[in-house]
């Protein structure tokens, strides 16, 4: 597995955990009661936040284990980490943006029919935030796959 | 999606050329190993400019390195 896809890997996974996380707070908040501003606002702040704060870690970690990974199996004190993006990183980077930028505007068009058909402009906030969570997740297995089958 | 229709014959290359290894083309041509094992693999086909650079690094002319089979494309 190579740099990358140990790096989409990570993000994938957090970004999996934020969307698991996310949506059973909703489930909570509109069980209890139904949704208000300040809570659903904060969840919106606490997932941004964390998000940010996740990939960067991600990253960072993922560098770190293939430093000590390919340090133990080559012996080499100053492993070399094939960290670079070449045309092929791009090329599956875009088409990973690409489904992540369809759903996205799929899941805002859903977001604003709910608030076109009478439903509060919370439930069209929450599921802005809902459908940009599952976008990233799907562009990410999109990398995923590419990278496995061969484009 | 899957193998592409641009096949080449990079692995004996590599193998008449003092058999250099993935990492070493891949250095050469400023890419990563892993772009190579794909190129090899047919699961990638390179731009004309990193296969011009391929061609420069065995000292070849393109078509002795890559060859395309239209018999194989669908479109």
């Amino acid at each position: 597995m190579s740099f990358q896809e140990k790096n989409i890997s990570v993000t994938l996974v957090s970004f999996s955990l934020i969307l698991v996380f996310y949506t059973i707070r909703v489930f909570q908040m509109v069980t209890n009661g139904g949704l208000n501003s300040t809570d659903l606002f904060r969840l919106w702040g606490i997932t941004i936040v964390f998000s940010i704060i996740v990939t960067i870690i991600g990253m960072i970690l993922t560098h770190i284990v293939s430093a000590i990974v390919i340090a133990i199996q080559t012996g080499d004190e100053d492993p070399d980490i094939e960290d670079i993006k070449d045309e092929r990183d791009e090329i599956i980077d875009l088409k990973g943006t690409k489904i992540t930028y369809t759903i996205t505007s799929i899941g805002s068009f859903f977001a604003m029919l709910t608030f076109v058909l009478g439903q509060s402009p919370l439930v069209m906030f929450a599921l802005l935030v809902f459908f940009g969570l599952v976008a990233q997740v799907a562009g990410d297995i999109t990398r995923l796959y590419i990278y496995r089958r061969g484009f | 999606m899957g193998k592409c229709l641009v096949s080449n014959n990079i692995r004996k290359l590599r193998f008449y050329n003092d058999e250099m290894t993935q990492k070493e083309l891949a250095d050469k041509v400023g890419v990563t190993r892993q772009t190579i094992v794909a190129i090899e693999k047919a699961k990638y086909s390179p731009s004309l400019e990193l296969a011009f650079r391929i061609a420069l690094v065995f000292d070849s002319p393109l078509e002795e390195i890559f060859s395309y089979d239209p018999k194989d494309d669908p479109g």
